[in-house]
């Protein structure tokens, strides 16, 4: 498989505290990859070293196939990035702290305005960015970003003090990049949600380590619905199924089954009444991404 | 390289301080005709007017000014992550350090030129007509430029190295103050790389070298602290994390 980023036993201690801690991470070409992990985890640190702001203390970063040591410029040249709070020059507009950025680039003038459009920033172009809103100068970051239309983007918190009408624009446009310009994106979040919206990979990093890393749709299944039954009896039904052939465990007061489809809970359930267990609840307990998400964290904390 | 230098001159231009650069050549002027001058048989008046303007352009405003340069030229990049937006753009750190230090070296030269105008603007307001002596007047403004180089190489080290804006201003001050006093000392003076400006625009120093002041010091003290502060300097930027 083709990785457009692929970092090796990547790790970065400040004194005695490992911020990242040999973290291995894996974009395939054309994924919108989700880096979720709460705050302090280490993800803008793992960002930084991905764009060569920051030394590994060990591990290495490769981008497109080619080392981040050796190869930076011709690197950087399609990246494209937003790291932690927008970066900008005060003292210029936004159309001018464009042209500074396009000026190293090299790219043609009107892509300024292209990307003002995109991230409908073009009726303000001409002011000074001190006064902007925090919302509009993370616009101002993202159109930075995609200046030079790079391959991969990476883009820290990019929703971060957006309004929700601007992080619905923000989703539709990181949403449309893969298909339009073929763009690899990398957006990181503390909120699940957004990233559960916008992402088609997942990789969760918890006090520097990944723990989880895989597509959007393994992570779901780990949310999928399991089905608690209450009985007169609950360990002799727990038992009884499980000598069927069930999947079941045992729960405090209920028991909870493991089934795929409606058809095999009809089965259990059918089966439970027959052997004469007198069923009080059948009920539905759905796990939330959020949910999974905590447990995750948690166990790597506890651990 | 042109395109990283071309940026960096759009944001400064930008910033609206480049008026500071009149600062110096404008007191040059006003202590130029401040002073009432007699004149001495024999002597070029214009040689008086110099050795009054020079002193205190030189071991004031040159290294004072040059420093507030390299100061506003790093501030706009710590104020709002300017570093992180400008580095991950492809640049090598070389480049952007050195681009920095051309950009403050040629305002520098700019500023000599400006102090040269109000050389002359004095000479013609006070009606001097003695001929004007071009042949040590360029060696004195190229002389103080090439000065200032390990100075605006060490201000652009502590620049970079500080967020504030008054820390490096302050480092600066503290070593040009004490320059009128250690230019007086036969022994220290000639070692000490906030007096050279002074030193290398004092007309009335040593006549028989091609400067004023003889080559191994400008080899040895200018050369020498230009080498330690470029070289630490663009080493530290090339190391430090942003």
């Amino acid at each position: 498989m083709e990785y457009i980023v692929e970092t090796k036993h990547l790790t970065k201690s400040f004194g005695k505290e490992k911020a990242v801690s040999n973290l291995e991470m894996k974009i395939p070409k054309g994924e919108i990859y989700g880096f979720l992990g709460p705050n302090g985890a280490g993800k803008t640190t793992t960002i930084r070293m991905l764009l060569g702001l920051m030394r590994p203390t060990s591990g290495s970063v490769q981008l497109f196939g080619k080392d981040m040591k050796n190869s930076r410029i011709e690197i950087l040249k399609n990246v494209g990035s937003l790291v932690e709070n927008p970066s900008y020059y005060p003292h210029l507009t936004a159309r001018e702290n464009l042209e500074a950025s396009r000026k190293i680039l090299n790219v043609p003038k009107k892509r300024i305005d292209e990307v003002l459009k995109q991230v409908r920033l073009h009726g303000v172009a001409n002011k000074k960015v001190k006064g902007f809103s925090l919302g509009m100068k993370q616009r101002l970051g993202i159109a930075a970003a995609m200046l030079h239309q790079p391959e991969l983007l990476i883009l820290d918190e990019p929703t971060n003090g957006l309004d929700p009408s601007g992080i619905i624009e923000m989703r539709q446009l990181i949403q449309s990049l893969p298909e339009e310009y073929g763009m690899t994106v990398l957006i990181s979040s503390h909120l699940l949600s957004e990233i559960d919206q916008m992402a088609t990979r997942v990789g969760v990093v918890s006090k520097g380590k990944m723990i989880f890393q895989d597509s959007i749709e393994t992570m779901r299944k780990f949310a999928q619905a399991s089905i608690q039954v209450r009985v007169n009896d609950n360990e002799a039904a727990w038992r009884s199924l499980l000598a069927n052939g069930q999947k079941a465990d045992i729960g405090e007061e209920s028991v909870t089954l493991q089934a795929e489809d409606d058809e095999q809970v009809a089965g259990s359930i059918q089966y439970l009444v027959q052997q004469g267990f007198s069923i009080y609840r059948v009920q539905e307990e759905k796990r939330s991404l959020e949910n999974i998400f905590l447990e995750m964290t948690r166990e790597e904390q506890a651990g | 390289m042109f395109s990283v230098i071309n940026s960096e001159w759009f944001k400064l231009r930008k910033s609206k301080v480049l008026f500071l650069l009149l600062v110096a050549p404008l007191v040059g002027l006003f202590i130029g005709l401040a002073n009432s001058f007699i004149e001495i048989e024999g002597i070029n008046a214009w040689y008086e007017k110099l050795i009054m303007m020079n002193f205190t352009y030189a071991t004031l405003f040159l290294p004072l000014i040059s420093g507030v340069f390299a100061g506003v030229i790093c501030r706009y990049e710590h104020q709002e992550g300017g570093w992180k937006q400008l580095l991950a753009l492809p640049v090598t750190r070389g480049k952007v350090f050195l681009s920095k230090y051309l950009v403050l070296i040629l305002l520098m030269l700019a500023m000599q030129l400006m102090y040269l105008v109000s050389i002359y603007l004095v000479g013609m307001i006070e009606g001097i007509t003695d001929p004007f002596p071009m042949d040590i007047v360029w060696k004195s403004i190229l002389g103080g430029w090439v000065a200032t180089l390990p100075l605006i190489a060490l201000q652009l080290w502590v620049s970079i190295a500080f967020k504030s804006f008054a820390a490096p201003f302050a480092i600066n001050v503290i070593f040009t103050l004490p320059t009128i006093l250690v230019i007086n000392s036969e022994r220290f003076g000639p070692y000490y790389p906030w007096g050279q400006p002074f030193l290398m625009m004092n007309i009335s120093g040593s006549t028989e070298d091609v400067f004023f002041v003889p080559w191994d010091q400008i080899l040895m003290v200018i050369g020498g602290s230009f080498l330690l502060f470029f070289i630490g300097g663009y080493l530290y930027f090339q190391r430090k994390a942003v």
